[in-house]
């Protein structure tokens, strides 16, 4: 008997040509996105091999023609670090084609040249990428708007429903077999498309696996528990839809926008541009100042290095400029730690907000599981000072002592990789997602239940 | 004629007003408007303050060096930062995605650093609010609320086969709809455009430039033609189908396809089929360039080697140090000569397949208004991309007219006998400092924005223009009934 009677509203779903439709865009656009998805990411990879080749080249030809002054060599040579695209990253890119994947810096003032930014088209920036997480999170919802908006008032609408209410106690069953039905169907769309993104792009089934969907199903969901609240107060169609649209376009749209702007505005990063001057004015000024400035701040920032000599004497000397170079390092480490603090306030800003906004919520935690947002870039610019310093803390004594390259084992100094990955925020991103689609759910039932008493 | 139109407008106005629903729109709209220009104009000042804070600061450390080799000023460099139009509080454009400020010095280009988005963790994904933004894409959203139920409502309720026997004829019920719901959406758009013109003039100082005003115009009579262009879809989906319920899906799957899916579509083709270089990739091809034409690196390059044996040919001295001029300020403009020449034609090319990346969004005008209005409104408040090329251009002339002059100091001032390994280093006097003069942006006049933009504004009058015809001639294809 229920079985029968779900094959039939399965029926008559799928006889409705706007059902047929939207998942076709759905499967559409989430093929498209896969593809586009993974051609961005690879297009990164091929460049962080390509790099790997480059940078030994380059190191080769440097100690052809500067190998006999190797402060001048290093005053040439590369060292590159690379932020390593997860598979994940191609399921949501996240901030990946804003912050540069690959630094290249050489020995000299650090801060004067880890914030240089690849080469972007700012109209495609601004456009943003079409991955498969933008698909699940803009427009899913709005099929499942077009699925249940009318669930009940359509009914209402062709006066069928008083001939439904009549023959059966519980109208609140019906309403219940209709969505499911519908969820159903999203949710075999949405399982299709996470099966052929876990072959697509070689995603491994592990925890994150079952994270990434546990958090989208929460938000599709949701979207099917605000419907379904919609539904119970009871409207007409129109304005089920205008009202759920008008939902997800203050959920989705509007609100993102009005916090992206507080956000700008109560945390604004003058420090930026602050830490330019200051490096360049820390760096440049020594070379008016008398030597021994530099030198003891330099021997009180590395007082292992008193040992080697100084060449007082001598006009110039790389044992000075180097110390230079680093004294624009130091006087911008002010600045610099402000800007980190920035973005930590921001990304904490973020996080609480969001909890209010299922959209970006899911987003953020997408991210997040995929190593494309803004923390995993930091946590890449911190590893790429870490490695920096220790770039620095290997040549310096070989400058001062004026070693030859040809005895140094420039091999060691491959391409390094970064590939930490941090997502402790995912949980609290999961509960308000539950709470998110518990709440709509109860009050519609709420609504049903006193509605059933007042007729 | 004409009168029934009124008419039809007055009524279509009046019933709209009738209903809470759009009362309530309206007024969210309204209060995201002045919100969006609130934060426009804030967001304005603190960038334009900060960058004008950094500016001055720049330049008066550049003025207070001490006497020094002119060489060291080149490595010195100067720090520069790109202008906000006035105009752009109103449109971000790509503000928000544009990096902000460029470290120029000698031999060497650098990016534009630290845009805002560099320092965004995801929100800014989802839309910027500007005013520009709520124009193009929540005022058409009430549109087509307001007008997707204007003659179809008419068939269900069976008003429509009245009208048109008293004599209504149906371009006079389509074009009076649309006057309607544009006489709604325009209590909306006339107090921003006045809000919008006092803040323009406050922030110019109530100094405005004829430009701006030029600009200001023109943004006004996009907008016009776009909202009307919405207001002609939205009544017309409404004539062509006979529900009111399928007229509203069907608008609503147009707005999210227009404003949603197909710019990140059109833009993801482009960058596809007009792959652009990585950054290391880019810096590969000018040193290969540069190792071709002459390494000025390599102490055995030929170039240079040529170079050497001409100039001592030519002022009859066997060795450089007899030249009537310092030969390392003579070379080193040669370098800078033959680098900068290889980066602009790299950087000439890299702008060219950016544009031919965008060229997708141009041509998808013609299918998609919303894209056209965006582009045209990004050109016309200088918040483009032509303009934030633009500003690369003139800064890389200052970086390289800045290298220059230092070389030609050095060449008239510097004496062409090394000093020694432990004498003092040769140095000129810092009067030479104040004859570098500070960088200043210049905005392009609106004849270039509209000589750039031709597309676009195409684009906008065909939309125009083929509604209007659609309007006048569709009557042939809607049914009544």
């Amino acid at each position: 008997m229920i079985k029968s009677i779900y094959q039939l509203e399965f029926k008559i779903f799928f006889s409705n040509k706007a059902a047929r439709f939207g998942i076709l865009i759905l499967l559409i656009s989430g093929f498209c996105s896969l593809y586009l998805g993974k051609q961005f990411i690879a297009k990164q990879k091929t460049v962080i091999e390509k790099a790997g080749k480059m940078q030994q080249e380059h190191t080769d030809k440097n100690v052809k023609y500067f190998g006999k002054d190797l402060g001048l060599l290093l005053y040439y040579n590369k060292f590159a670090m690379a932020n390593i695209p997860d598979n994940w990253a191609a399921f949501a890119n996240g901030q990946r084609d804003i912050n540069p994947y690959l630094i290249s810096v050489t020995m000299l003032g650090l801060e004067g040249q880890m914030y240089d930014t690849d080469l972007n088209n700012p109209s495609t920036l601004l456009m943003g990428n079409m991955d498969l997480a933008f698909v699940m999170i803009f427009l899913f919802p709005l099929v499942i708007i077009a699925f249940t908006y009318n669930v009940l008032s359509a009914e209402q609408e062709s006066g069928i429903w008083g001939l439904i209410r009549s023959q059966s106690t519980l109208p609140m069953r019906i309403i219940w077999r209709k969505l499911t039905v519908r969820i159903i169907v999203v949710f075999a769309v949405f399982l299709i498309l996470m099966i052929s993104a876990a072959i697509y792009l070689s995603l491994a089934p592990d925890l994150r696996f079952i994270l990434v969907s546990a958090l989208i199903s929460l938000y599709l969901i949701f979207w099917f528990s605000l419907s379904f609240w919609v539904i119970s107060l009871g409207k007409s169609s129109s304005f089920n839809a205008v009202c759920l649209i008008a939902f997800w376009v203050a959920l989705n749209i509007v609100s993102p926008a009005v916090l992206n702007v507080w956000l700008t505005q109560k945390y604004p990063v003058p420090e930026a541009l602050e830490n330019v001057v200051k490096q360049r004015e820390g760096y440049h000024e020594k070379w008016d100042l008398d030597k021994s400035v530099t030198m003891d701040k330099f021997y009180k920032h590395y007082p292992q290095f008193k040992q080697y000599a100084f060449p007082e004497e001598l006009t110039f000397s790389w044992y000075w400029y180097y110390a230079m170079q680093q004294m624009g390092d130091d006087d911008a480490a002010f600045s610099a730690t402000r800007i980190t603090e920035k973005l930590n306030q921001r990304q904490h800003f973020t996080h609480m907000t969001t909890l209010l906004l299922p959209g970006i919520e899911t987003q953020s935690g997408l991210n997040q599981l995929a190593g494309s947002d803004l923390q995993a870039h930091t946590g890449f610019l911190q590893k790429l000072k870490a490695y920096h310093e220790k770039v620095r803390l290997f040549f310096y004594p070989l400058i001062f002592k004026e070693a030859k390259a040809e005895n140094i084992n420039w091999k060691q100094f491959r391409i390094e990789h970064y590939t930490d990955r941090k997502s402790e925020q995912v949980w609290q991103n999961l509960l308000s997602l539950i709470i998110f689609s518990i709440v709509p759910a109860l009050s519609g039932i709420y609504n049903f239940k006193k509605r059933a008493s007042l007729l | 004629m004409m009168k029934t139109i009124f008419i039809i407008s007055g009524n279509t106005w009046k019933m709209a007003f009738e209903n809470k629903a759009t009362i309530a729109l309206t007024v969210i709209l309204g209060l995201a408007l002045g919100l969006a220009t609130f934060i426009g104009w804030q967001n304005f000042n603190t960038q334009h303050n900060q960058r004008l804070k950094y500016k001055e600061i720049v330049r008066q450390k550049w003025l207070s060096k001490p006497d020094k080799h002119p060489h060291r000023m080149a490595h010195y460099g100067y720090l520069v930062f790109r202008d906000k139009h006035e105009l752009s509080f109103f449109d971000f454009g790509m503000e928000s995605f544009a990096g902000v400020s460029i470290f120029l010095e000698a031999h060497k280009q650098n990016t534009v650093n630290f845009s805002e988005a560099g320092f965004s963790n995801g929100m800014l994904r989802f839309g910027e609010l500007s005013v520009a933004m709520v124009l193009q894409l929540l005022v058409p959203l009430l549109i087509f609320f307001l007008g997707y139920n204007t003659i179809s409502a008419e068939r269900e309720a069976g008003t429509l086969k009245i009208l048109l026997c008293q004599g209504v004829k149906w371009s006079q019920l389509l074009f009076g709809k649309v006057l309607g719901i544009i006489s709604v959406s325009f209590t909306l758009f006339i107090p921003v455009i006045l809000l919008t013109i006092v803040l323009w003039a406050a922030l110019s100082n109530w100094q405005v430039s004829v430009d701006s005003g030029m600009r200001l115009l023109l943004l006004i009579a996009a907008y016009t033609l776009y909202f009307i262009i919405c207001a002609g879809i939205a009544v017309l989906v409404s004539a062509f189908h006979q529900s009111s319920k399928a007229a509203l899906t069907s608008l609503l799957v147009l707005w999210v396809f227009f404003t949603l899916v197909l710019p990140r579509v059109t833009q993801a083709i482009g960058a596809k089929i007009y792959p652009s270089p990585a950054k290391i990739e880019f810096n590969a091809a000018i040193e290969a360039d540069l190792q071709k034409e002459g390494d000025s690196h390599n102490p055995d390059d030929p170039h240079y080697a040529q170079f050497k044996a001409d100039v001592l040919k030519k002022y009859k001295v066997d060795d450089v140090t007899k030249l009537p001029f310092n030969y390392g300020g003579y070379l080193m403009a040669e370098g800078e000569r033959i680098s900068a020449g290889i980066y602009n034609r790299h950087q000439k090319q890299l702008n060219q397949t950016f544009e031919n990346q965008n060229s997708f969004a141009v041509a998808a005008s013609y299918l998609n208004p919303f894209l056209a209005i965006k582009n045209l409104s990004m050109a016309l408040t200088a918040s483009d991309f032509k303009t934030y090329a633009d500003f690369q251009d003139q800064a890389e002339a200052y970086r390289y007219q800045l290298a220059q002059r230092m070389n030609q100091l050095q060449m008239d001032n510097i004496s062409n006998e090394k000093p020694g390994e432990k004498e003092k280093a040769a140095s000129i006097s810092h009067a030479h400092w104040a004859e570098q003069p500070d960088f200043q942006y210049h905005f392009k006049p609106v004849s270039w924005v509209i000589a750039n933009q031709p597309g676009t504004i195409l684009s906008i009058l065909f939309w125009f223009a083929g509604i209007l015809i659609i309007l006048a001639i569709s009557s042939k294809w809607i049914k009544t009934v």
